[in-house]
């Protein structure tokens, strides 16, 4: 027995010995510039979700071109579509071989906190002059962590107004209403439409808490914006705008007169488009990249033929960017902006770093010598894109769609061209281009700008942000429903428990130094 | 009456190399993990960049986790809610399975038999996700339960989104789904019972009435009993991915439990809170252990059963 016993424990002890001694402590942040770039390894590197199986990534043709273009052969992993960011932790924890990791903003932010990326400032001097000079200062301040820089940002495509409420141009037509344009226009063509329809006008889906054309009547532009109440000017979230209540109180009373879906609070995005190409709702509040679906919800309802969906559908749809107060007052609503993608690399890798700065430089290169970020993004002349000088850049619809996928390979995007390359992808179906272009019409005279878009990683805010949109969230679909009576409480909730005071002070503080 | 251990221990002496790997199994995964308990009181230690114990000495000790759990004035309603819908679903839940057990084991048909018990096994292997969609579906404001109700009644109800309906859905759609897959244990049960006593009660005259009330029911008691004091175990996780999935702006209030609201609290975003999340398990633990105690004293003294 005794025997046994011992082996038992000798057991437990090397079980306990081998459990704590599976990990050296990395003393590896130094980065190797002694490095021969010509002799190039292959390079493993950790995206988000695609949406295809990772071979369909790996041998996608725009990864092709990729490694035609940088000569690096690259073995690309993807993070799984649910629990993305748990995934990635335990990646890290095992000390998974990536030679650079595509983050979401939140992700960069918390893993920068604890110390998880590599100081790529010097480096950056070294092996990414590209880099430097093609993306602003501006974009690396969002990178920057007590003035070093641990990332590549890859800033928004172009800063799109893109929220508009789409309305059934039929139905307005044979009601004989024109868009509407005040808030009390807008109320009386939903009456007539859910009139006309025997159910609820108006429908979107439970990501919206923030109707940005209707809530712009009330100056609730965006998410985070600065208000000025009794003389102070400081950033306030939406929730705790000065005319927040007015906003809720006319959705609500919308919603009494059963001019808006009982089910916004339940609907995903797919539910409130299906509900508005089906015919169920006549107005549906949603993104501009929805147009799309909409199109082949409207053809596969037979509302179109398939030669109406591939041209523009002006007698079907039209596009509501934002209301306004009275008819004196100016338009003004949110254009986004900001950064989707941070590519970051793991610190036990920082030996090799500068392979991934070198292959992402290369990537981003785009001069007369050598074109590698259009060859990426719109691919080559005459075969994917003409180019007229009034038009600019022009798909070649056969094979455009070959470069769909484009955009999902970027590490970091060229802030001199993207823009004007990215317009050719909005041409490629005529009827977004349509809601597009009105949309941005005047657009530097209407967009107002979410302050956080451009703020770098703000611990306080970020730690709270999603207890703060949440919270936001659900409260103004239950408010929807019983109207504003209890905001106040809502509202020292949300400031209290879910650390939006915190988030405030934190963002103001960065923002005063920001404006500077 | 009172055999020593000493005597007990040399008794069957030859059993235990029997019972070794068990105890080696529940010592490795149960009880040297237990250590980790001291991450609760530790400030999220970053086990990301050091080693695990390097982590762990480096953070601070605090109190902070358990805090923050209890800060929210609203958290003994989100325990009210988890014990709510816990017990709802054992009370109208628990003895389903067993009537299904019985039924199915009187279906004389056998292929028959197989037939049903493959149907309604089938729902649990699909995951909540699926499942709360296809009820999302049926109970649609434009869904065909609607369209059925639109015959009697002008305006739809919106199941979804009504917060008193909340409880009863979970625990109508949680039956669905696991009232198959529960009976197998007790279908194993009532075919280990001596048929013989069935043929002596049909001498003796008993219908199927008192056969099953006088022999199915005595015969498979300890199973039940021993699922009984199991399942209220796990009283306080009232059935988190069914709970998140189906929870929204209008049912948070009166849906809202424990699991879901330490998943909103800051793991759901995906930030490494390992010190909240393991206070949380602690205090889960101590209120099932508790509760698995008192049942099974209750158990003891009123049926003379139970799990030790």
């Amino acid at each position: 027995m005794k025997r046994v016993l011992s082996i038992l424990f000798l057991f437990i002890a090397v079980l306990l010995l081998a459990s704590c001694n599976n990990k050296t402590n990395a003393d590896s942040d130094n980065i190797n510039y002694d490095i021969d770039l010509s002799n190039k390894p292959e390079l493993s590197i950790l995206m988000p979700y695609s949406g295809y199986t990772i071979d369909e990534v790996n041998n996608d043709p725009n990864a092709r071109i990729i490694e035609e273009i940088t000569g690096y052969k690259v073995n690309y992993t993807q993070l799984p579509s649910a629990d993305a960011s748990k995934t990635l932790n335990n990646e890290l924890m095992d000390k998974r071989h990536y030679n650079a990791m595509k983050l979401t903003k939140e992700q960069f932010a918390d893993l920068v906190k604890d110390d998880m990326l590599v100081d790529i400032t010097d480096a950056l001097n070294t092996f990414g002059k590209d880099l430097l000079a093609n993306i602003s200062e501006e974009s690396w301040d969002v990178v920057r962590l007590n003035g070093r820089i641990y990332g590549i940002p890859e800033r928004a495509s172009s800063d799109n107004i893109e929220y508009p409420i789409v309305f059934n141009q039929d139905l307005l037509l044979e009601s004989n209403l024109d868009l509407p344009e005040t808030l009390e226009e807008f109320e009386n063509t939903l009456k007539v439409l859910t009139e006309k329809v025997g159910k609820p006008a108006l429908t979107f889906d439970k990501y919206t808490p923030l109707i940005y054309a209707v809530s712009s009547a009330f100056g609730i532009y965006s998410d985070w914006h600065e208000y000025t109440v009794n003389g102070k000017t400081e950033v306030m979230y939406y929730m705790n705008a000065p005319r927040y209540n007015e906003y809720v109180n006319y959705m609500h009373s919308l919603y009494e007169k059963g001019y808006i879906d009982v089910a916004v609070a339940t609907n995903t995005s797919s539910d409130a488009l299906n509900k508005f190409t089906s015919g169920n709702a006549a107005a549906v509040a949603c993104s501009i990249w929805s147009v799309p679906a909409i199109v082949s919800g409207l053809q596969a309802n037979n509302k179109i033929t398939a030669a109406e969906a591939s041209g523009t559908l002006d007698d079907y749809l039209c596009y509501l960017r934002a209301l306004k107060e009275n008819v004196s007052t100016e338009e003004k609503v949110y254009r986004s902006s900001g950064y989707t993608y941070i590519t970051a690399i793991p610190y036990y890798e920082a030996e090799n770093a500068g392979y991934a700065l070198d292959w992402m430089n290369s990537k981003i290169k785009d001069n007369e010598g050598a074109h590698n970020f259009r060859l990426m993004v719109l691919g080559s002349e005459g075969v994917h894109w003409t180019y007229s000088a009034k038009e600019g850049y022009l798909p070649i619809a056969a094979n455009f769609s070959e470069k769909d996928t484009a955009s999902f390979y970027l590490t970091g995007s060229n802030e001199n061209r993207y823009t004007e390359y990215w317009k050719a992808r909005v041409r490629k179906q005529a009827e977004l281009y349509r809601a597009w272009s009105t949309l941005m019409k005047d657009a530097d005279k209407v967009g107002e700008y979410n302050v956080v878009d451009f703020a770098p990683v703000i611990e306080d805010y970020n730690k709270n942000r999603s207890a703060i949109e949440e919270y936001a969230q659900d409260q103004f679909y239950v408010m929807l429903r019983e109207g504003s009576n209890k905001l106040g409480d809502y509202r020292n909730k949300l400031n209290g428990q879910q650390g939006c005071t915190k988030a405030t002070q934190a963002i103001n503080d960065w923002y005063k130094t920001y404006k500077k | 009456m009172a055999v020593s251990l000493r005597a007990k221990f040399k008794k069957n002496k030859r059993l235990i190399p029997f019972v070794i790997p068990a105890m080696l199994f529940a010592l490795i995964f149960s009880y040297l993990p237990m250590i980790g308990i001291l991450i609760a009181f530790k400030e999220n230690p970053n086990f990301g960049r050091y080693p695990a114990i390097e982590a762990f000495t480096r953070a601070k000790w605090t109190l902070n986790n358990f805090k923050i759990i209890f800060s929210d004035s609203e958290i003994l309603h989100y325990l009210a809610n988890t014990l709510t819908i816990s017990i709802m679903k054992i009370v109208i839940l628990f003895p389903l399975p067993v009537v299904l057990a019985i039924m199915i084991s009187e279906v004389k048909n056998k292929v028959f038999s197989y037939v049903i018990q493959a149907m309604v096994f089938l729902p649990h292997f699909l995951s909540w996700v699926v499942i709360t969609g296809i009820f999302n579906n049926l109970l649609d404001v434009y869904g065909p339960i609607n369209n059925f109700i639109a015959v009697f009644k002008e305006n739809p109800i919106y199941f979804m989104g009504e917060p008193k309906l909340f409880k009863w859905l979970v625990v109508l759609i949680s039956g669905w789904k696991e009232i198959g897959y529960s009976s197998i244990v007790y279908i194993a049960a009532i075919t280990a019972i001596n048929q013989q006593l069935y043929e002596a009660a049909e001498i003796d005259g008993a219908n199927k009435f008192q056969q099953i009330w006088h022999i199915t029911i005595p015969g498979i008691l300890p199973t039940i009993m021993v699922m009984l004091i199991i399942r209220i175990g796990y009283l306080m996780d009232a059935g988190f991915e069914q709970i998140f999935t189906m929870l929204n702006s209008y049912t948070r209030e009166s849906g809202e439990i424990i699991g879901t609201y330490v998943y909103r609290l800051g793991l759901g975003t995906g930030s490494r809170d390992y010190g909240l999340s393991t206070a949380v398990g602690l205090f889960n633990g101590i209120v099932s252990m508790i509760l698995i105690l008192l049942t099974n004293a209750f158990s003891k003294k009123k049926f003379g059963t139970g799990l030790w």
